[in-house]
C-alpha cells in the first residue's frame, strides 16, 4: 500500500544521487546513560509449541553481544490457565532462529480466543500483553506473466472480508522459507475493504524459480509494530525521515505478543 | 477589550484626518524613478534647500508635500547620475518623473542595497531585509546558479534548513510559515530539486523584501515571514536581450518595448541539463552487467511580465510564472514519474485618483501540484496532490497632512485543496480503488494602517488586520494587531520597537526537515485550529562613518500557538482520515541580531550575528517535554564582502557559521529476529526528540566576477568557488554496524557523519546586449 515508506523509496535515487557526490566520515557521538527495556518477541501458532525471545535493549555502541535475560520469567495464560516457559536458550541450525524461553506444550487455538502475555525479571520490570487468535485468508490464486525478456512478474490474489477491519502481510521467499524474503510488505484494507485484492511484483522471476507466498492475516497490533519497526530503521540514515517511536504491542518493555494465522502456497514459474 | 477600543479609534483617526486632506495649502509632487530598465526602489527624491524628502517605494514611485513657489527636485540612486529639475508649484499637483542614467556599469555592479541606509534609519519599519538582484548576482554561489532566497539566508533572523537547501526559517519558524509573493500572487512551494534551489530566476526578478517581524497590516497568512519578491519590468525604449550559460542550466530573457513609452514585456526562461549528460550516460552503459541506468531528471521555469499605461492615472500588469519538476524512470515494463511545479499568475490595475491617493487592485491565481505515476503491465497507479487558489486584493494608499499616509484594503481568496488522490487500476478490472479528499475553503481579509510622523523624532506605523477563513462549514476570525514605533535619539541614532499578531489558517502536511514535494497544503476546519503567532521585537541602529556604516541590533520573542506535528508513524500520503494524524502544541523562539551593514565605496557588505532560541511542545510528543526545533541555531554568523578591484574585476567572498542542526538520534538498539528468524535486524531506539547537535557548520564562499569586453553589448564570466577551503560539513549523522566481510558477523557499531558538497568550482557566463 502506498504509504511513507514507498515514498521514501521515491526519494531513494536522489540519496544515492546526493551520495555519489558527498562525503562520509567516522564521527563521535557521545550518548546518554541508557536505561535497558526487556524485548520480547513471542508468535503463538495453532499446532506449534510454545516459544519466546526475551532480550533487553542496549546502548547502541555496546559490543555486539546477544543480551540474555536469564532471570526472565515468561508465562502465557489461555482459558484461565497460566503456563511457564522455561529458560531454555537454543537456535534453529537451519534457520538461526533462536528462542529463550520454550515448551513443547501446544494449545488448541480457535480464531477468537484471546492468550495473556507476562514476563517479569529479577531487576522489577514487567511486561505484558494479549493477542486475540485471527483466522486464515484464503490465497485465491498465484498467477504470473513473462514479458519479452522472459521475466515474470507474480500476481496473488485474496478476497477480503467486508464485515471486518483487515490487516495483511504479504511475503514471498526463493526455494525456502530459510531464505531472505524478496517481497514482505504490511497492507490495510482501508481502501480496499471487501474487494479482492492483487499483490504484484516486478518483472524479476524466471522459469523455473519456485516461490513460496505467504499472506498472513493480522492483527492491527502487529501491523502497528511492523510499521514502526520499519520506520525505525528508515528513520536511522535517512535526512528527510523524523525519528520513530516503537509502537509495541506490550505493556512496560518493547516487543510484539501476536498471533500468525497465515495461508501458503509453493509454485514453480513455468510458461 | 482592547482590540475593539483599538480598531474604533484607528476608525475615528482615519476619519479625522481624511477631512484634513483638503485642508492645507501644500501641494503634492509624485512620479516615478526609473533607471535604463526598471522602477529604481529606495531612490531619494528630495528639495534641499527645504530639507524635505521622499524615498520611492517598490514600484520606483514617491511622493512629497511641496508648498508654492519655485522649488529645485533632485532625484538620486547609489550607481546613477543624480538629475534635478526645477518645478514651479502654483495651484496644483504635479507629477513629475525622472529618469537616470548609470553613472558606470561597474559602480551600478556593487550597489549593496537598494535602500539608503539613512532611510532605513528614518522608517518605522523594522526587521525587514531588501535584495536586489543585482547584489546576489555578485555573490558566489552553489553550481554558479544565483539564488536570492539563499542569499537572504545569509541575513540574520535567517536559517537554512540544511546544506544547500533553499527553506527560510525565519526567527524560529518553520518553511510553512513564510508567505512567498511573487508580484502580489501566492507561491506555494518555492523549490525545486527538493529544497535545492528556489523557484525565482533571477533574471526575471528585480528585488525582494523579507519581513522578519513588525508586519505590515497589508500582510496576513502566514506566522513567520513575509518574502515579498517582484518582478522585474521590461525596457521600455529598445529589445534587450540577457542570459547566462552555467554549469547545470542555462537561461535567457528578453525584454522590451510593446508600444513605446506605454507598454514594455519580459520574458524569461531557465532550464537545468542534467538529463542531456544522465541519458547519454545510459546509453553508453546500456547493457552493462550490474549497470543501473541514472533517471532523468531536470526543471525549468518560465516567467514573463507585462505592463501597459493606459492613461497617466491607470497602468496595468500581468505577471506570470509557471515552473515544472520532472523525475522520471522507464523502460519497456515500467514507467515512473514524479513531477511537480507551480503556476502563479496577476493582474494588477493601478489607478490613481490624484497624486495623493491611489489603488491597486490585483486579480491573482495561483496553484501548486504534484503528480506520482506509475504503471507497470496492466497495473497503473496515480497519486496527485494539489492547492488551487484565486485571489482578489485591493490596497488603497492615502497620503493625508500632519505626517499621515494611511493604508487600507481588503482581500479574498477562494482556495481548493486536492488532498492524496489516489488511483489503482489495472486494464483488466482485477483491481480498482481509490482514495483522497477535496475541500473548499474561503479566506478573507480588511486591514487599516496609519504611518503617522508623529515628530523630527517620533513616527508610529499602527494597524489592524481582520482576516476570517470559512471551510467545511466552520468559520473562524481574528483581530491581528500591528504596532511598529520608531524614535530618533539623534540625527544617527534611532530606537525601534514592533509588535505583531498573525494567523494561519491553511497548513502544510510535511513530516520531514527539508522541503519535499510531497508537501500538501490543508485547511483549518472543525478539527484543525488555526495557528496563530505574536511577536515583540524592540531595535537600535546606529548610522556611523559619515553615513557609510549601520549597526543594528535587534531583540525578539514571538509566541506560536497551535502548531502542528504529526504522529509517529503517521501516513500523509494516502490517507482518507488525515487529521487523525495531526498533533497540535505551542512553540517559541527568541532572540538576538547584530547587524553591521556597509554599501558606500570599493568595498562593501555586511556582518550578520545572531544568537537564538526555537522550541516547540506538543503533549503526544517527547513525552510532553518541550524540544527544540532542528533548526533551532544557538549562534548564526555571515560576513559577505564584496570588492572593486577595478573597473572590470569584482571580488566577492561570504563566510557562514553556525552551530549544529539539532537532531535525533537512537541512544539504544534492539535485535529483532522476526517471524522466519533469518537475519535478525537492529532496530534502533529514539529518545528525546532533537538532543543531539551536529557538528557546527561553517563555510567560505569565494567569487570573481570578470567583465568582458565584447563587439555588442555585456557580458562577464563569473567565477565560483562553493566551500573554498572544503569543509565536510555534516548533513546527517547514521549510525550502522560494522561487519566482517568474510562471514558478515556483526563486529560492533559506529557514527557515520555524511557531508553533501566538497569544494565546487563553477563558472558562468553571462551576456546582456
Amino acid at each position: 500500500m502506498m504509504n511513507r515508506r514507498m515514498i521514501y523509496t521515491l526519494f531513494l535515487p536522489l540519496l544515492v544521487l546526493l551520495a555519489s557526490c558527498g562525503m562520509e566520515q567516522e564521527v563521535e557521538v557521545k550518548l546518554p546513560p541508557h536505561e535497558s527495556q526487556l524485548v520480547v518477541e513471542c508468535y503463538l501458532e495453532p499446532g506449534k509449541p510454545l516459544r519466546a525471545v526475551v532480550l533487553e535493549s542496549v546502548s547502541y555502541f555496546n559490543e555486539p553481544e546477544l543480551p540474555l535475560v536469564p532471570d526472565a520469567e515468561v508465562f502465557i495464560t489461555y482459558r484461565g490457565k497460566r503456563i511457564k516457559l522455561p529458560f531454555s536458550p537454543v537456535q534453529n541450525k537451519q534457520t538461526g532462529k533462536y528462542y529463550t524461553h520454550r515448551l513443547s506444550e501446544k494449545l488448541d487455538l480457535q480464531p477468537g480466543d484471546v492468550v495473556g502475555l507476562e514476563v517479569k525479571d529479577g531487576k522489577g520490570r514487567h511486561v505484558t500483553g494479549t493477542t486475540t487468535i485471527l483466522g486464515k485468508v484464503p490465497i485465491e490464486a498465484v498467477e504470473w506473466k513473462f514479458n519479452e525478456k522472459d521475466k515474470a512478474y507474480l500476481l496473488t490474489s485474496y478476497q477480503d472480508d467486508p464485515n471486518t477491519e483487515n490487516f495483511y502481510r504479504y511475503m514471498v521467499h526463493r526455494d525456502s522459507l530459510t531464505n531472505s524474503s524478496d517481497r514482505d510488505f504490511i497492507s490495510s484494507d482501508w481502501l480496499t475493504n471487501g474487494q479482492r485484492v492483487s499483490h504484484g511484483s516486478a518483472y524479476e522471476y524466471e522459469e523455473g524459480d519456485t516461490l513460496v507466498v505467504s499472506l498472513y492475516h493480522i492483527e492491527q497490533q502487529y501491523y502497528d509494530f511492523l510499521g514502526s519497526v520499519s520506520d525505525a530503521r528508515n528513520a536511522n540514515g535517512n535526512p528527510f525521515a523524523q525519528p520513530s517511536r516503537i509502537v509495541s504491542s506490550v505493556k512496560g518493555g518493547i516487543g510484539i505478543f501476536t498471533n500468525l494465522a497465515y495461508n501458503r502456497k509453493t509454485v514453480v514459474i513455468t510458461k | 477589550m482592547r482590540l475593539p477600543a483599538f480598531a474604533v479609534y484607528l476608525f475615528c483617526l482615519f476619519t479625522l484626518f481624511a477631512s484634513d486632506v483638503f485642508a492645507q495649502r501644500t501641494y503634492s509632487i509624485s512620479g516615478y524613478v526609473r533607471g535604463s530598465e526598471d522602477a529604481l526602489i529606495g531612490a531619494t527624491v528630495s528639495v534641499p534647500e527645504l530639507r524635505i524628502g521622499a524615498v520611492t517605494d517598490a514600484r520606483g514611485f514617491y511622493t512629497l508635500q511641496l508648498p508654492e513657489g519655485s522649488h529645485t527636485l533632485q532625484a538620486t540612486y547609489i550607481g546613477y547620475e543624480s538629475t534635478t529639475r526645477t518645478i514651479e508649484v502654483t495651484d496644483q499637483n504635479l507629477t513629475i518623473n525622472f529618469a537616470l542614467l548609470p553613472a558606470n556599469s561597474q559602480l551600478r555592479e556593487v550597489v549593496i542595497e537598494a535602500n539608503s541606509l539613512q532611510q532605513k534609519l528614518n522608517a518605522s519599519q523594522m526587521s525587514v531585509e531588501t535584495l536586489t538582484t543585482r547584489e546576489a548576482k555578485l555573490l558566489p554561489a552553489l553550481f554558479g546558479e544565483v539564488d536570492l532566497i539563499k542569499t537572504l539566508q545569509l541575513k540574520p533572523g535567517v536559517q537554512s534548513g540544511g546544506e544547500g537547501a533553499s527553506g527560510l526559517y525565519v526567527r524560529g519558524g518553520g518553511p510553512d510559515q513564510n508567505l512567498v509573493l511573487l508580484d502580489d500572487a501566492v507561491v506555494y512551494n518555492a523549490s525545486h530539486l527538493f529544497g535545492f534551489f528556489s523557484v525565482f530566476n533571477p533574471d526575471a526578478v528585480e528585488s525582494v523584501e523579507l519581513y522578519k517581524g513588525g508586519f505590515p497590516a497589508q500582510f496576513g497568512g502566514r506566522l513567520s515571514s513575509v518574502v515579498d519578491v517582484k518582478m522585474r519590468e521590461g525596457n521600455k525604449e529598445r529589445i534587450g536581450v540577457t542570459g547566462g550559460i552555467g554549469l547545470i542550466a542555462s537561461r535567457l530573457t528578453v525584454d522590451g518595448p510593446i508600444v513605446k513609452d506605454k507598454s514594455s514585456f519580459v520574458l524569461s526562461g531557465r532550464r537545468t541539463y542534467f538529463d542531456v549528460f544522465t541519458r547519454q550516460i545510459n546509453r553508453l552503459q546500456e547493457g552493462k552487467k550490474d549497470f543501473n541506468p541514472i533517471p532523468d531528471y531536470y526543471f525549468y521555469d518560465l516567467n514573463g511580465k507585462a505592463n501597459y499605461k493606459l492613461s497617466e492615472k491607470d497602468e496595468l500588469f500581468v505577471s506570470g510564472y509557471f515552473g515544472r519538476d520532472f523525475f522520471g524512470f522507464n523502460d519497456a515494463d515500467f514507467q515512473f514519474g514524479f513531477d511537480w511545479g507551480n503556476k502563479v499568475g496577476a493582474l494588477r490595475w493601478q489607478h490613481k485618483f490624484n497624486p495623493r491617493f491611489q489603488v491597486n487592485t490585483t486579480l491573482s491565481g495561483s496553484s501548486y501540484q504534484y503528480n506520482v505515476s506509475n504503471k507497470i503491465d496492466v497495473f497503473s497507479f496515480n497519486l496527485t496532490s494539489d492547492i488551487r487558489d484565486l485571489a482578489l486584493k485591493t490596497d488603497f494608499s492615502l497620503l493625508l497632512d500632519k505626517g499621515h499616509t494611511l493604508q487600507f484594503g481588503a482581500m479574498a481568496t477562494k482556495h481548493n485543496f486536492t488532498i492524496g488522490r489516489l488511483n489503482f487500476d489495472s486494464d483488466d478490472d482485477r483491481q480498482s480503488f481509490a482514495a483522497g479528499n477535496d475541500y473548499e475553503a474561503t479566506e478573507a481579509a480588511a486591514y487599516i494602517a496609519d504611518d503617522f510622523q508623529v515628530n523630527a523624532q517620533l513616527s508610529l506605523n499602527y494597524g489592524l488586520r481582520l482576516s476570517a477563513f470559512n471551510s467545511g462549514g466552520k468559520t473562524y476570525g481574528a483581530l491581528e494587531p500591528r504596532v511598529a514605533a520608531k524614535y530618533s535619539l539623534s540625527e544617527n541614532t534611532s530606537l525601534k520597537a514592533s509588535y505583531a499578531s498573525m494567523m494561519q489558517y491553511i497548513h502544510l502536511v510535511a513530516n520531514s526537515g527539508a522541503s519535499l514535494p510531497t508537501d500538501i497544503w490543508y485547511p483549518s476546519n472543525d478539527y484543525v485550529k488555526p495557528q496563530r503567532s505574536q511577536q515583540v521585537a524592540a531595535g537600535i541602529s546606529h548610522l556611523f562613518g559619515e553615513g557609510r556604516y549601520m549597526v543594528t541590533n535587534e531583540l525578539y520573542y514571538k509566541w506560536m500557538h497551535r502548531q502542528i506535528d504529526f504522529r509517529d508513524g503517521a501516513n500523509l500520503f494516502v490517507n482518507d482520515n488525515l487529521e487523525a494524524e495531526f498533533l497540535f502544541g505551542k512553540g517559541e523562539s527568541y532572540g538576538n541580531e547584530v547587524y553591521l551593514e556597509k554599501i558606500k565605496g570599493r568595498t562593501t557588505g555586511w556582518v550578520g550575528y545572531t544568537l537564538s532560541w526555537s522550541y516547540r511542545q506538543f503533549d503526544d510528543i517527547n513525552g510532553g517535554r518541550r524540544f527544540p526545533t532542528r533548526y533551532d541555531r544557538r549562534h548564526d554568523l555571515s560576513v559577505v564582502v564584496l570588492h572593486e578591484l577595478s573597473k572590470r574585476i569584482n571580488l566577492t567572498g561570504a563566510f557562514v557559521y553556525g552551530t549544529g542542526n539539532a537532531y535525533s538520534l537512537p541512544v539504544a538498539r534492539f535485535a529483532f529476529q522476526d517471524v522466519q528468524g533469518k537475519n535478525a535486524t537492529v532496530v534502533p531506539v529514539y529518545s528525546d526528540r532533537n538532543s543531539f547537535r551536529l557538528a557546527a557548520f561553517h563555510r567560505l564562499d569565494l567569487g570573481l566576477v570578470l567583465k568582458l569586453k565584447p563587439k555588442r553589448g555585456e557580458a562577464d564570466l563569473t567565477f565560483s568557488a562553493y566551500n573554498a577551503y572544503n569543509r565536510r560539513n555534516p548533513y546527517f549523522v547514521y549510525f550502522e554496524q560494522v561487519k566482517n566481510e568474510e562471514d558478515d558477523e556483526t563486529l560492533g557499531f559506529r557514527a557515520k557523519q555524511v557531508s553533501l558538497f566538497p569544494v565546487i568550482p563553477s563558472v558562468t557566463y553571462n551576456f546582456k546586449f
